[in-house]
Formats: structure tokens, C-alpha cells, sequence
């Protein structure tokens, strides 16, 4: 069992070995060195404190949208809806923090309770096709992402527009704010809840018997139904949690980041969060892992785009090349097996 | 009345017609692969690339078709790498168009912030759009009607002569056959003696094909300029459409020209003043509400059995069963 997981444990790091050297080549095409691209990156993630906060700061959403996809792999659904989910929790906790005026505390928890419904409720009409239709959920998520990020940007522009500023909404109030961890960063207890979240899931996977549920649900959903598991109604309520977390992270970002909604507000966090999640295999701890690696490769992009000539997308580049190199190297380890046409990301 | 008039008129049908185009070439392109049993996400990235490629090509060349041919070519390197992981390494299918996604995009900006040091968008430079085509005698003999079959860029015709052609090659050729066959029954693939392997990659090169050839319509022939994920979901609509047509050519084109419809319909009521940001959601809007509505295959066993027993009662009539799935 112990050796399985170190195997398998070392094909990822050889994966993302391999990932970065392709990456290597693909800076080289673009007219860098990957040296000076890699110190870049390394002093722009972890220089000095402030830099490190940074790189926390930029973990949170996508360790928060990395549990998000956690759960919805672990049960056996593709989540792409992520950053649609996003989208909307970071509006609805906004609307929330400058709409009412509530006691500090409250004020904030009512903020995020918004985000987490908004989440759900944005993901419950493609998990409930899902569930009663067998209705592709990836491309249903996908697509409603479009319509997240438009509708939001309509609410922001159109409706709740700060008079005077431009494409964002008025400031939240003090009482809604998360409160920051340091003085120099807008790092904030987000992180916390991240974390705490992160573990909490895993605990429910690893010892409560819905979590037993999910995961067979997720590997073999035969099995579970003939072990009395509704498969149906555990699909949507899978989608729907996941939901409810990425709305979450949405919420996060806001009162804890920007005190306010502005258009295109975190762009890719919700996408981070799926392929931290994949790279982790679906379990959350782990993902605090991979999540804090994106994280930095994301903060250390910032500087890149100063320091160098390189554009800071070549980070999703990277990133997509870690997904494709993990993905062939967990078939690779499998390809003496049955020739059946199972095609699910296996954990 | 008025308003009706303006809104829907030749043009808006002439515009239905180049909006349907590059949905239409990456639908088609991915029926080969939903035929050959692949589920094709990755059909976005490869429009992507071919849109950006296209763009490069025909700035160097100085040529359309060359461009084209650049943007065709980047389609097909990657529906190559999509097919060396999930045929052979058999990742997952979802994981792996996602990603190859995912890479599109950061590719195009990175380079595109490399060979030209912008962000955002590649404009003027020596690009060159593709030719259109004036038909020779359309205006004579159509007058008003002319815009609808003249002047449009060679890509649009190929994709709606593509729909009769994969019709024909689906039915009426081995590879057709070979494909179907490797999508609806592996076992029976086997058995005959075909390689899944090659049909698969050959499914896929197809489809960068012409998923390539709908990216190049998007930068050479849609407008004249590449911008950041200017696919913009279109690939994705593909997918969705691919889902409830099952691939099949005649359902592929009835569902982009819907498509085709509501993207040409939202930029015309753009110029009337609604909010923009309503408006460009109608596409995708109209997309998912034909996904869910489309989605009849599960149905519940309950309407199934339904449904099936008053066909059953309504072909009393006729002399003939009027489904023939499998003609081997």
C-alpha cells in the first residue's frame, strides 16, 4: 500500500519534472532564459516576507477552489464551473457588504453565507441535469462560466456601479472585511479558512461513511449503487458542495482581498483550483501543496512581467504541461490493463 | 414592424451564415472524433491555436492560404498531441482537452507578447485577410438576395459543403464505416480485425483539420485581427451541440445555425442599445438551454417507455420500422 503511493508519489514529481522541462524549452522559443526566468520566479514568490505573504495571498482562492474540485473528483464529477462559481460568490458577498449594515462579525459570516448560496445555487441547475438526465456536466459548467463572469460584470457595470469609479461596485463596509493575519500584506485569515477547510474535507472523506459514499460513488459507481447508495441524489449533492466551496472562495477574495466587487476580479483562480486538484489527485490535503506551488508560480509571475521580457502567461503554460505530463504518466503505470473503455481520472 | 424589419433582414441571414461558419467547421471536426467514441474538449484550444498560427502565417508568407495552412497545421499538432495521450497513453480524455485548452491559450499570449511585444490583440502588422468570394452572376440573377450565396470567404463555403460530404462519408465510405464502427462497438472493431488505435488517431487529426480551418475563418476571415481567447467559448458550444446531435452532420448544422442565429441576432441588438454584457451572454445562454432541453437520451425510464409505446402506436400505420441504426 505504502510503496503503491510512493510510486505513485514519485511519477508525479518525475511528471512535473518532465512538465518544467518542457517548459524550459518553450521560454527558450519565446526569447528567455529559463534560469533567469526560474530566479525570477523564485525571488518574486519567496523574497522577503512581504513576497511571501504575497505568495500565501495568491494560494488562498485557489486552495479554496482546489477543495472545491476535491470534492467534486472525489465524487466522480468534473467541476469546471469553478470559476463561474467564483465569480458569483465574490459578487453576492459584496452586494452583502455594502448593501446592510450589520455588527462586525456578522456582517462578514452573512457575506460569506451569500457567496457559499450563490456558489450552489449557480452550480444546482447543471448538477440537477447531471443528476436526472446524465447531462454532461463539463460542458454545462464551462459554459456557464461564460454566462457567471458576463452577468456579474452586468451587475457590476450596470446596476451597482460605484458613481465615479468605473467597472466596480461601491466599498464593502469595515464590519464585512476578513480581518488581515500581518500588518505589511493584505494576507488575511482566508488562508485560514483554506486550510481548516482543506483538512475538515479530508476528514469527512477519510471517516465518515457519506465519505465512504462519495468516494465509491467516484471510483465505482456500480459498486456503490448495489451497496445501497443513491447515486443519483449523492451526484448533485456532490456538484452542489462543490459549488457552495468555490462560491465560498469567491466570497474570500472579496472581503478579504479587494473590499470590493470589480470586474474580471480573479481571473483563473477557479481554473488553478481544478488542475491543483488534479495534480493532487483529489485529496485535499495534498492540494494545499500543489495549491501553494501555483500560488507562487503565480505571485513570482508578477515580477516576471517586470523583470524580464517573458509575459506571465507562460505560467499557465507550465501548468498545462504539469496537467499533460501527470495525466500520460498515471496511464503509463496502467497501460497493461484491460483494453476496456473506462476513461476516468483515476485515484 | 419597423423594428422587426431592421432587426431581422438579408443581412442579418447573410451574417447568420459567417457567424455559423467556424462553429459549424469545429462541430464538424469534432463529430469525427464523438463518432470515433472520443470526447473532443480540447476542440477550443485547437480553434485557438489555429486562430493565432493563421495570423503568424499570414503575416510572414504574406499570403491568406499560407496562413491558413499555419493555422491548419498548429490545429493538427494539437490534435496529435491530444491523441498521443488519450489513445495511446489513455489519459483522461476531460483532463487532457482541458489542459491542451488551458495550453492554448498561455501559448498564444506568450508569444504573443514575444514576437510582438503587445498584450491583447495582434492588429494591422501585414495581415491578410482571406479573399471573398463574389460569385459571379449572383447579383444579376438574385438582386436583393445576392449577399446570401456570394461574398463570403472561401472557409464559409467549405463549411457548408463539409455537411453534405461527411454525410456521404459517413454513410457511403469504408473510413466512415470504420469510424462508427470504433465509436459505437470497440468489441466488434476488434473483432473485424480494425485498429482502433489508427482509426482514433485518424478521428482526431481530422478534427484539428477542421477545427484548424475554423480558427483560421476567425482571424483571417471573421475579422482580420488575432485578440486574447478570441474563440471565446465557441469550441466548448461545439461540444455542447456535439452532445445532442450525437455528431451527425444534418443535426450539427441545424444546431450551429441556431447558434449561428443567436450570436448574429446578440450583435445586432447590440446596436440597439440593450446592455452588452446581456447580450453576449445569449449564445451561451441559448447553448446550455439546448443542451438541457436536448438531453432526452436518459430521459427516466418512465417517459422512455412512454414515448416508446405511442411511436409504437403511431407506426401502426406506416409499413416500414422507421429506425435502421446499424447497417452492418
Amino acid at each position: 500500500m505504502m510503496s503503491d503511493r510512493l510510486r505513485a508519489f514519485s511519477g508525479q514529481i518525475i511528471a512535473v519534472g518532465v512538465a518544467l522541462l518542457l517548459g524550459a524549452i518553450i521560454i527558450l522559443l519565446v526569447g528567455e532564459s529559463p534560469v533567469r526566468v526560474l530566479m525570477t520566479l523564485l525571488r518574486g514568490a519567496f523574497g522577503d516576507q512581504e513576497k511571501i505573504a504575497g505568495t500565501l495571498l495568491q494560494t488562498t482562492p485557489i486552495l479554496i477552489c482546489g477543495v472545491a474540485a476535491c470534492i467534486g473528483l472525489r465524487g466522480g464529477m468534473f467541476n469546471v464551473g469553478i470559476e463561474g462559481q467564483l465569480f458569483l460568490g465574490g459578487f453576492a458577498a459584496a452586494w452583502v457588504g455594502f448593501t446592510f449594515s450589520l455588527p462586525a462579525g456578522i456582517h462578514m459570516l452573512a457575506a460569506l453565507a451569500l457567496a457559499i448560496v450563490a456558489g450552489a445555487a449557480w452550480v444546482a441547475i447543471p448538477a440537477f441535469f447531471r443528476a436526472r438526465y446524465n447531462t454532461n456536466e463539463v460542458v454545462s459548467t464551462i459554459l456557464s462560466n461564460y454566462i457567471a463572469v458576463l452577468l456579474t460584470s452586468y451587475f457590476t457595470i450596470f446596476l451597482f456601479k460605484r458613481p465615479g469609479g468605473w467597472s466596480e461596485t461601491p466599498p464593502i463596509l469595515a464590519t464585512a472585511y476578513l480581518p488581515e493575519i500581518f500588518s505589511f500584506s493584505r494576507l488575511n485569515w482566508g488562508l485560514v479558512i483554506g486550510l481548516l477547510l482543506a483538512v475538515g474535507v479530508a476528514l469527512v472523506f477519510r471517516y465518515t461513511s457519506w465519505g465512504y459514499g462519495v468516494t465509491m460513488v467516484g471510483s465505482a459507481p456500480k459498486f456503490a449503487e448495489y451497496g445501497g447508495v443513491n447515486v443519483k441524489r449523492q451526484g448533485f449533492v456532490v456538484l452542489l458542495l462543490s459549488g457552495a466551496v468555490g462560491g465560498l472562495a469567491g466570497g474570500v477574495e472579496t472581503l478579504g482581498v479587494h473590499h470590493r466587487f470589480m470586474e474580471g476580479f480573479a481571473p483563473g483562480f477557479g481554473f488553478d483550483g481544478l488542475i491543483a486538484a488534479l495534480l493532487a489527485n483529489g485529496s485535499p490535503v495534498a492540494t494545499i501543496v500543489t495549491a501553494l506551488f501555483f500560488g507562487a508560480l503565480r505571485s513570482g509571475s508578477l515580477l516576471l512581467e517586470v523583470d524580464t521580457s517573458a509575459s506571465r502567461e507562460i505560467i499557465t503554460v507550465i501548468q498545462a504541461l504539469i496537467i499533460l505530463s501527470v495525466s500520460a504518466q498515471v496511464l503509463i503505470k496502467r497501460r497493461g490493463d484491460s483494453q476496456a473503455g473506462e476513461r476516468r481520472w483515476k485515484f | 414592424m419597423e423594428i422587426l424589419d431592421k432587426l431581422i433582414n438579408v443581412a442579418l441571414i447573410a451574417a447568420t451564415l459567417r457567424t455559423t461558419a467556424p462553429i459549424l467547421l469545429v462541430a464538424l471536426g469534432g463529430s469525427f472524433t464523438t463518432k470515433a467514441g472520443i470526447f473532443n474538449i480540447g476542440l477550443e484550444g485547437q480553434m485557438l491555436a489555429g486562430a493565432f498560427f493563421a495570423v503568424i502565417g499570414s503575416i510572414w508568407t504574406g499570403s491568406a492560404f499560407a496562413g491558413m495552412a499555419c493555422g491548419v497545421a498548429a490545429a493538427l499538432a494539437f490534435a496529435l498531441a491530444f491523441a498521443v495521450l488519450v489513445v495511446t497513453f489513455r489519459a483522461n480524455e476531460v483532463v487532457v482537452g482541458l489542459a491542451l485548452n488551458i495550453l492554448a491559450g498561455g501559448m498564444t499570449i506568450s508569444l504573443m507578447k514575444a514576437i510582438f511585444g503587445t498584450r491583447g490583440s495582434i492588429v494591422g502588422h501585414g495581415i491578410v485577410g482571406l479573399p471573398k468570394v463574389q460569385i459571379p452572376g449572383a447579383q444579376a440573377l438574385l438582386g436583393s438576395w445576392a449577399p446570401l450565396v456570394s461574398g463570403f470567404t472561401p472557409i464559409v463555403y467549405v463549411a457548408f459543403i463539409a455537411v453534405p460530404l461527411l454525410v456521404l462519408f459517413y454513410n457511403r465510405t469504408r473510413l466512415g464505416l470504420y469510424i462508427r464502427v470504433v465509436g459505437e462497438k470497440p468489441e466488434a472493431a476488434e473483432a473485424l480485425g480494425i485498429s482502433i488505435t489508427r482509426v482514433r488517431y485518424i478521428a482526431s487529426l481530422l478534427c484539428g483539420l477542421l477545427a484548424g480551418l475554423a480558427g483560421a475563418h476567425l482571424s483571417l476571415g471573421y475579422i482580420t485581427m488575432f485578440t486574447e481567447n478570441m474563440s471565446s467559448g465557441r469550441g466548448f458550444m461545439a461540444v455542447a451541440i456535439l452532445i445532442f446531435s450525437n455528431g451527425d452532420p444534418l443535426k450539427v448544422l441545424a444546431g450551429c445555425l441556431l447558434f449561428g442565429f443567436a450570436d448574429a441576432f446578440s450583435l445586432r441588438l447590440q446596436t440597439f442599445g440593450f446592455p452588452s454584457y446581456l447580450v453576449l451572454t445569449v449564445p451561451y445562454v441559448v447553448a446550455l438551454t439546448a443542451l438541457f432541453a436536448l438531453s432526452y437520451r436518459a430521459r427516466p425510464k418512465i417517459i422512455k417507455e412512454t414515448l416508446a409505446s405511442m411511436q409504437k402506436l403511431l407506426s401502426v400505420d406506416r409499413n416500414s420500422s422507421p429506425v435502421d441504426k446499424n447497417p452492418q
